[in-house]
Parts: C-alpha cells; structure tokens; sequence
C-alpha cells in the first residue's frame, strides 16, 4: 500500500481525510502513483499534474524520506521506503496564507 | 563570518539595557557581542498581520535596534483570533500605527520605523535597502513573489512562513547559499485554486507558531549562531503536532537568483500572479446578481432557487432559504437542481459559488447566475442581524 500526503486544499477538494492509501501496480513511480492517485480521486485531476502535458504543475513540489524529488523522471523508481508504505510520499504545494 | 559582524562592536549598553537583556548576556552564544549585532540590527516586518505580530513582539523584545513594520491595512474584527499585537480597541485603526505601539510599549529602546503602505515594485526596493533582514508575513502570492525578487536583487535573507488551515511551512530564502523562492515555486497557482485563510480558515495560534520560528530565523542570521532554515524547508502540522524537515535545492535556471536571470527588475506582481489582490476573487467571467437585486425579486415573488455551496459547518453559521449542496459534492449531485429555474448560487465570498456557476453552466445550466460578495455582502448590506464571518 502507497500512502500519499496532499495539501489541505487538496484533501477537501479530494474529500479525503489524512493520507491516501492507493494500491499501485506493477513500478512504484510518481507517474503510476499520481496516476493511481487521480483514478481514486477524479477531483485531483489537473491540480497536481497538467491536464494535458502531465507535466508537475509549477506550484506543487514532491518529496519522500525528506529529500525533493521534484526533478527526478516521473518514470524513475520512488524509494523503497515508499513503496513498502513505510514512508508516505509528499505532495507540498505552494500556500500564502499569513 | 556573519554579514553582521561588520557593524561596530564599540556600542555600549546601559545599566538599564544590561538588565532588561539578561538572559541574553549570560549565555555565551549570545553574550554583550551577541546583543551588540541585535542592537545594531535592522528587521523590516512585511505584514502586521497573524504572522508579523508575533515576530514584530518578540524580535523587539530581543532587542533589535531597528524594526521596520509594512503594512497597508486597518484591523478588523475577524483579524484579532490571531493577529495578537492588536486588540479590540483598535479595530479600525492602521495596523501599522496599532503595532508600532504596541513594539514601543514592549521595549521602547527599539527605533521603530512604519510603513504605512503596501509593499510594490515601486517602493520595495528602496524599503528593503535599509534593513539587513526581510521577515515575509504577507497573505497573498503577489506580495510573496515581490518580497522574493526585492530580496533577492538587493542581496537580503528572506525569513519565510506561510499558513493555511491547520499547516504552515518555513524556510529562509538567501539566494546566495540557498534556494529562493522561486526556485521552490516557480510559478503561483491559478486564482482561486488555493484558497486564502479568508476562504479556508486557519487555526488561530499556527502563525503565531510559524511566527515565533521566523523570529527565531531572524535572530540567528544575525548573531551568526547555530544553523538556519537555508536549503530546508520546515513544514507544521498543528492537528498532529509533527514537524517534517525537507532538503530543497538552488535551481540553476531560476530567473531570479540562477546562473542566467531574466528578471532583473521588480515586475507587475499582480499580472504574473493573474490577480489584482488575493482577496478580490475572479468572478467576472460568470454572470452575476447583487445582493440587493436578489432582495428586490425574492419579495416581489419571483421562482428564484437558491444554492448554497458552502461546507455544511458554514451553512450552521448563517444560511438564506437555500440548498446546501458543497462545490466538492455538486457535479454528483446535479440531478437535484432543475436547469429550467432561475438559480442563484452563493458562498462566503463569491469565489466558490463562482466555480459552482462556471460547472453548472457547463453541463447546460442557462439561468445560473453568482450572488456578488457571497453571503457577507448580503449579512452587510440586506441583513444587519446575520453574522459575518
């Protein structure tokens, strides 16, 4: 089981409470994961990736085991402590609030 | 070597100053030298609002001998569950004026220097030049993305927080060992997909707590002490009380602060970030109806239906005679509403309800139209007794 941990506005967009648990199939990579991830919740669906590109949307940066995997390939392997759920992968978006 | 050990360190104390900042001079990371920086330090405070009060109280209390205070606002009744350096007696007054007050009333030997204005391109820089530290409590992207470039064109650390809800992130942007904020977020979201505190909420104590980590920040650069938030960025979540520390990187790319800038003037902050203010929400694009029209045609009669797309725990604050459909439950649940009446949607402000209109009419909705100001406009301007919230 992935666990995934998104911004709160994205959470009540998503009507979810504390983190997504998503099964994911075959390679854990932020592209299966986020896929998994919008199939689960269609509300999320162009705010964490563009709609057409896929692309990570500018305001929105990933993590995982504390280190900024924004910039890796969507196709690249997520840690092995995401993968076996025992760390949640991160979803950190931009907020203004003060 | 801090930037802050080039000020003098021949400034002397008073007895009075020697008691007051005690607690300082016995530790030996701190000490007269230590105290002597903060003296000599200058901070301005971007913000007198729920982040800036608290670190605008304690940095004075810290003995920084200069505090700058930015802000262009009055405080308001809703500001005070959380913008703690104002009280009830000055709702009304200039945030400014209520918190150089309030600095000079904590410790009067600090020179206080109010900025009675809104921060912009056109007089942020020459704002920024004076001070050796950027405190970033502002609430709105444009305003964030204008701090960032301000500090980084002119060379200055940018101690930065902000909050929604029940979460904040802090870090310490200074372009030259670090990430900017830029770097982090490159580009703001659309208006309206994140929502402001207005809109969303936030716990009132969370910026005080997000405040006090700035202050600290701010402390630190200047006595050279300990190691900042440079290159990590601290995220809080006060519902569980866990504090998550994340590595982010200097992108080479920035425009900003990367090795090829292409912004190397402050721009139209408002444009890039497709708003003119944070809290004045793009409704435009969706027909509307004012609250007093809508008056007027529900007392003559008129078959109008009214939505609410507001949370439930909203709708128990104040509601009209309306459906309580949330905008996250409306594309499920279209097949309650009726496209061949005239229906008027509404939220707190208008924002969402404007989402709810733009849906609607999508899928064939004619006769939907968006109440202007949501229901505070009506609470202000129909029905003095319903509370605003």
């Amino acid at each position: 089981m992935i666990r995934v941990e998104l911004p709160a506005h994205l959470r009540t967009l998503a009507r979810l409470r504390g983190e997504a648990a998503l099964e994911v199939q075959g390679a854990v990579t932020q592209r299966s994961v986020l896929t998994a991830l919008e199939a689960r919740y269609p509300a999320l669906r162009g705010t964490i990736r563009d709609h057409i590109t896929q692309a990570r949307r500018p305001f929105v940066r990933f993590f995982a085991c504390g280190q900024d995997l924004s910039l890796d390939s969507p196709d690249a392997s997520l840690p092995e402590a995401v993968a076996s759920g025992a760390e949640p992968f991160l979803v950190v978006g931009a907020i203004a609030g003060g | 070597m801090s930037a802050f050990d080039d000020h003098s360190p021949a400034m002397s104390f008073t007895n009075e100053e020697i008691l007051r900042y005690s607690r300082h001079l016995i530790m030996p990371e701190v000490a007269l030298a230590g105290q002597q920086k903060l003296k000599a330090a200058s901070v301005l405070c971007v913000g007198a609002g729920g982040l800036g009060s608290p670190t605008a109280l304690y940095l004075a209390a810290a003995g920084i001998g200069t505090l700058g205070l930015v802000d262009f606002d009055v405080v308001d009744a809703t500001n005070l569950q959380r913008q703690i350096i104002h009280t009830t007696a000055d709702v009304g007054r200039s945030k400014v004026k209520s918190a150089a007050e309030k600095v000079h009333a904590l410790n009067p030997l600090v020179r206080v220097l109010p900025f009675e204005a809104a921060l912009s391109s056109d007089n942020a820089l020459a704002i920024f030049r004076d001070f050796d530290v950027i405190v970033d409590g502002t609430d709105n992207f444009a305003t964030r993305y204008l701090v960032n470039d301000a500090c980084v064109l002119t060379g200055k650390p940018n101690v930065y927080a902000s909050v929604f809800r029940f979460e904040g992130q802090a870090t310490v942007f200074a372009a030259e060992d670090g990430p900017c904020y830029r770097c982090l977020y490159p580009e703001p979201p659309p208006p309206g997909m994140v929502p402001s505190c207005a809109e969303g909420g936030v716990l009132g104590v969370l910026p005080g707590l997000l405040g006090i980590i700035q202050a600290t920040e701010a402390i630190k650069l200047i006595l050279g002490s300990g190691e900042s938030l440079v290159g990590r960025l601290l995220l809080v979540d006060a519902l569980t009380m866990r504090f998550r520390e994340l590595k982010i990187g200097k992108n080479p790319e920035c425009p900003v602060c990367g090795e090829s800038p292409t912004v190397r003037e402050l721009i139209d902050y408002e444009q890039f970030c497709g708003v003119r203010g944070e809290e004045s929400v793009t409704t435009a694009s969706v027909p509307e109806i004012g609250p007093e029209e809508l008056k007027e045609r529900l007392d003559s009669g008129e078959d109008i239906f009214l939505l609410d797309v507001r949370e439930p725990h909203e709708y128990q604050i104040c509601h009209l005679p309306a459906l309580l459909i949330p905008l996250g439950d409306l594309p499920g649940r279209v097949h309650e509403l009726d496209s061949a009446r005239e229906i008027v949607a509404y939220c707190k402000v208008g924002a969402r309800s404007a989402k709810a209109v733009e849906l609607l009419h999508s899928i064939g909705f004619r006769r939907v139209r968006n109440l202007s100001g949501g229901i505070n406009a009506w609470a202000e301007r129909i029905d003095p007794t319903m509370p605003r919230y």
